[in-house]
């Protein structure tokens, strides 16, 4: 029996927020929801928190329906966006005001407290108030009161997402360790796909009205999107989106991009994905790191020549945008190597890469009718 | 046109035992039509620097010139250089075109060449099809545009951006900063990109300078900072996910020159070069760093061996935190690979990718 | 040609520099004045409080007494009841105080966390007019409607409760608006620990809004304390406030501006002193430092 479900709800009648969402989180499960902001995660939250009340549909946790209950009697743990803490009061009050509220005895209170506190490494800052510590140690403090609280569920709304690259890295690890996580069900919210796929056990992706795009483990989402839109939400930088033909004579299956600029011959997987698509366009997409500037051609590549338009050298990868004809493809490049504007580059295109959509409804295309 | 010369300066807010020395003997080089970006943590001095080449604030002693003028004490305004700041600051009561005028009417140009002016920088910026509009109806990546080229307008010889992205959604960030290069390679002016974020600058500069404490650590290209980092802080702060660091021990015998990572039983072999630098000095003890791109699973001759602790699909990639003894380290490897916590792996690297630095000192060993 | 650009340059920061340094003169010039104005009346009225009689009414004013004659202080309380008309103005003001902050609290908070329910902006702002329109207008009807009251017009109770027409309508919308400012998340951070609102309203929300509480308390017990024009009207006999015992000194047809300034000195004390020991908590309050994320 999952530990969370979420029945039909909805939210808003005239303009509806959350139209008809309905997942289950297991007990021990690691969900997150991703999506874009503002379409309407946060909301999700507050509906399973009791923050707000569900205009249809159910929530139940741990098998009883808790639609109707107001938040203080849910066994319920959230850490909001701006983290909220209580400004006025200490690190130490901050964190043990769950236990405060259900009146723990001193001594187990102040050892819990210090548990969580030496777990998140704040044990120093416990006298300090919220104003004289650092965002990430914000951040560790809200966490360290959720994690107190020794509740049935724990709802993260975009926890690392407004702090410096360093410290959201340092954070993202640390919820790896963090057991206490794993052992209730946990929903987290974000938009930034990197992180949904190393922390989630499944991910949702979340479009508008709160409709769930697809809900599966981080390398079904990221190999095997359900449609265009979850193929372009994942990725950075953006898969490449090529509106083609498909065309076939005695060589082969081809697609032709609608530009006329690519012409690739196809494997025999995108072969199987086609089998039974009676259309002529498909849409192509094509991660970047599929597609490379090459020095020198190894047998049988096939090369394209095209022209820089403008290249960015970041840290792991080099990000080209490179002119094919009129079309415009992201490729991704060696960091240490220096492209100039304008400059003519041989780009090998890996056709294994290659997702294919329904030129009309966006879905993936499997093969199977 | 020209080129941005800072020489020697200094700021210091206060005075006695409450002053702040919020910039220290700065010297920067900036060349004509260059893109530089000034990078560093909150608090390092980035903001007073670009405060005191606008002219918003004074400068406590040093020079900064413009060209071969010298404008460390002239108004704002007298100084030629324009600012597009993080927020957008577009009046919402005027159109994307009166928006954009606005600097010209201030000036008290003819209307024509205010239309034409504003029509050619819109096209530039691709928002001809807005500039009936009102900021309110315009997206974020829009706005940005906007403030942009009201900031572009007065055709300013040096174009200052401060933190103009730590606003935007990732995707539409990235869109930015092709946009933002495209735009400087059309202009070729002076573009001075104030940030905390090391991507944009990576991303966007010719040349990036760092600054830490007040102080300027290092100004490179990519490359020079990736792998001849000035010292430990610049090291730390180019590059994701953060290089790893290790205490550690140097033995030397005949002909190898060995380091020992302190808790546990980790060994580094350096790379010649280093190897003869630390010959010479004979000094016992280093700070290695090693980045986790550098650590892979491609064979070489050198490797380290450790136990997986985390391992996190990434979706381009995976990233593996591995721990031997007590150090804990980070690597980057294929998205397809699947290890369980537990496993034991062996990295490669090359002791090219090995740096070393002055354990006191934190500075690069050659 | 360098060199003569360098040398213009100079020029131009020279002239920019007089510039400022003329608008610095002004300035401070404006400031002169602007404390001769505010400080100069304070200042003859505690000279005049240690004046002689003779010396106060002189038709030529002298600016630093002749004769010091601190006993002026002690002289207003020949007429014993003169300290009692303060007990009554210090009783009046607290009282009016605590009530206004109590109403206007959760006036305010209820406007501010439920505006809807509440009535909206719409009759916020109506609470808030009613500060707006003369006093004097309602001076006549007023009297009337607390005559017709159990306790009369010449009672505590009739100024407390009188008060309130001008203090709650301010509490109110200053409560609201300091209710708005605490982030209501913080509020649904304490429900979410276990907290029912009323303990996290008393736990988290209200420790929040206290320092300006303080300033909003500041501000009505001022008011209450100065009231003159009602008081005069409705009370006299069984109760006396400060205020209206102040035009009393006089002897025939003669002013006694030593004593009237004494005793308004004396009155000045508990306002200051408030003032003072509070001023920290009152700028807090008036620029509501809540933690930004």
């Amino acid at each position: 029996m999952a530990h969370l479900e979420v029945e039909g709800i909805c939210k808003g009648w005239e303009f509806p927020v959350i139209d008809e969402l309905s997942f289950a989180v297991e007990e021990g499960e690691f969900f997150v929801v991703l999506g874009p902001s503002g379409i309407g995660k946060t909301t999700t939250l507050r509906l399973i928190s009791g923050l707000e009340t569900p205009d249809a549909g159910r929530i139940l946790i741990g098998g009883t329906d808790q639609t109707r209950l107001p938040p203080y009697r849910r066994r319920i743990a959230m850490t909001f966006e701006s983290y909220a803490l209580y400004p006025h009061l200490s690190v130490y009050e901050n964190i043990a005001s769950p236990l405060r509220a259900r009146r723990l005895p001193a001594n187990e209170r102040d050892k819990r407290v210090k548990d969580v506190a030496e777990l998140l490494r704040i044990a120093h800052l416990l006298d300090r108030r919220p104003g004289e510590v650092s965002g990430g140690q914000k951040q560790r403090t809200a966490l360290g009161r959720t994690l107190v609280a020794d509740p049935e569920v724990f709802l993260l709304d975009e926890p690392i997402s407004h702090l410096d690259a360093k410290i959201r890295h340092e954070l993202r690890t640390q919820f790896h360790t963090l057991e206490d996580l794993r052992k209730v069900a946990t929903v987290y919210v974000t938009h930034d796909y990197a992180e949904a796929l190393s922390l989630g056990d499944r991910i949702g992706v979340m479009g508008t009205r709160g409709r769930l795009e697809q809900v599966g483990n981080p390398r079904d989402l990221f190999e095997r999107p359900a449609n265009l839109k979850v193929a372009e939400h994942l990725g950075q930088p953006t898969i490449n989106v090529i509106p083609s033909r498909i065309r076939r004579d005695n060589n082969g299956l081809f697609l032709d991009s609608e530009t006329g600029d690519l012409r690739l011959k196809l494997s025999g997987e995108s072969e199987a994905a086609l089998a039974g698509y009676s259309k002529d366009h498909v849409i192509a997409g094509l991660r970047p790191q599929y597609i490379r500037p090459i020095d020198e051609a190894a047998d049988g590549m096939e090369l394209l020549s095209a022209e820089v338009d403008v290249y960015e050298p970041l840290g792991t990868n080099g990000i080209m945008m490179a002119n094919l004809g009129s079309m415009s493809l992201t490729a991704l490049t060696d960091p240490e190597k220096h492209y100039e504007t304008g400059q003519k580059v041989q780009i090998a295109v890996d056709v294994s890469g290659l997702h294919l959509f329904d030129a009309d409804s966006q879905v993936r295309l499997t093969g199977i009718t | 046109m020209s080129g941005v010369s800072l020489q020697k300066v200094n700021k210091i807010y206060g005075s006695g035992a409450d002053s702040v020395h919020a910039v220290q003997d700065l010297d920067l080089e900036v060349s004509d039509g260059e893109f530089v970006a000034l990078l560093g943590p909150s608090g390092c001095g980035k903001t007073s620097t670009l405060r005191m080449i606008v002219g918003l604030e004074s400068i406590t002693s040093g020079q900064i010139l413009f060209g071969d003028r010298d404008i460390s004490h002239l108004d704002p305004q007298d100084r030629n250089v324009a600012m597009a700041f993080e927020t957008y600051a577009l009046y919402p009561n005027f159109t994307v075109a009166d928006n954009l005028s606005f600097p010209l009417e201030v000036l008290g140009l003819p209307a024509e060449l205010q239309r034409k002016k504003t029509d050619e920088i819109a096209e530039l910026l691709r928002i001809t099809d807005i500039l009936q509009a009102y900021p309110p109806e315009l997206s974020g990546g829009q706005q940005q545009r906007v403030s942009l080229g009201r900031a572009l307008i007065r055709e300013p010889s040096v174009f200052i951006l401060d933190e103009v992205m730590s606003h935007l959604d990732a995707h539409l960030k990235f869109s930015m900063l092709f946009d933002l290069k495209r735009l400087h390679r059309e202009l070729r002016r002076t573009m001075i990109y104030v940030t905390h974020d090391q991507v944009e600058a990576l991303a966007l500069a010719d040349r990036v300078a760092v600054m830490s404490n007040a102080r300027m650590q290092q100004v490179g290209d990519r490359n020079t900072l990736y792998n001849r980092p000035a010292n430990v802080f610049v090291a730390d702060f180019i590059g994701e996910p953060p290089t790893n660091f290790f205490r550690a021990e140097v033995a030397y015998h005949d002909h190898d020159t060995i380091i020992s990572v302190m808790d546990s039983d980790l060994t580094l072999q350096p790379g010649t070069a280093a190897a003869t630098s630390l010959r010479e000095s004979q000094r016992k003890e280093v700070i290695a760093g090693i980045r986790p791109q550098n650590l892979g699973f491609a064979e070489t001759a050198h490797f380290l061996t450790a136990d997986v602790e985390i391992s996190e699909y990434l979706g381009e990639r995976s990233m593996l935190t591995v721990v031997n003894g007590t150090t804990r380290f980070q690597a980057i490897a294929p998205p397809d690979l699947r290890v369980n916590p537990g496993t034991s792996v062996r990295l490669y690297y090359e002791p090219l990718n090995v740096m070393l630095f002055d354990p006191e000192t934190e500075t690069l060993i050659a | 040609m360098n060199h003569a650009t360098g040398a213009m340059t100079a020029g131009g920061t020279e002239r920019t520099q007089d510039a400022w340094r003329h608008v610095r003169y002004l300035f401070l010039a404006f400031l002169g004045l602007w404390i001769v104005f505010t400080v100069f009346p304070l200042y003859f009225m505690t000279i005049t409080a240690f004046k002689s009689a003779a010396e106060a009414n002189l038709t030529v004013p002298t600016f630093w007494p002749q004769e010091w004659q601190p006993r002026n202080f002690i002289g207003v309380f020949d007429e014993r009841t003169n300290f009692n008309a303060l007990v009554d103005s210090f009783v009046i003001a607290s009282a009016n105080t605590a009530l206004s902050l109590f109403l206007g609290s959760l006036a305010g908070y209820a406007f501010a966390r439920f505006p809807r329910q509440a009535g909206g902006e719409n009759l916020a702002f109506w609470i808030l007019s009613n500060r707006m329109f003369p006093p004097v207008a309602i001076l006549v009807p007023m009297f009337f409607l607390f005559d017709n009251t159990p306790w009369g017009t010449d009672s505590h109770l009739s100024l407390i409760i009188l008060y309130l027409v001008f203090n709650l309508p301010l509490a109110t919308w200053l409560m609201m608006v300091f209710f708005r400012d605490a982030p209501v998340e913080i509020e649904e951070a304490a429900y979410l620990d276990g907290w029912t609102p009323l303990r996290a309203f008393f736990k988290v929300t209200l420790p929040l809004v206290i320092p300006g509480m303080i300033s909003v308390a500041m501000l009505c017990w001022i008011f209450a304390w100065n009231e003159y024009l009602f008081a005069n009207l409705f009370v006299g006999t069984a109760v006396r406030t400060y205020t209206i015992v102040i035009p009393t000194f006089t002897h025939g047809s003669q002013t006694l501006w030593n004593f009237q300034m004494a005793f308004s000195l004396l009155a000045l004390i508990p306002p200051v002193t408030l003032f003072i020991l509070l001023r920290r908590y009152m700028v807090r309050g008036l620029s509501l430092g809540v933690v930004k994320g």
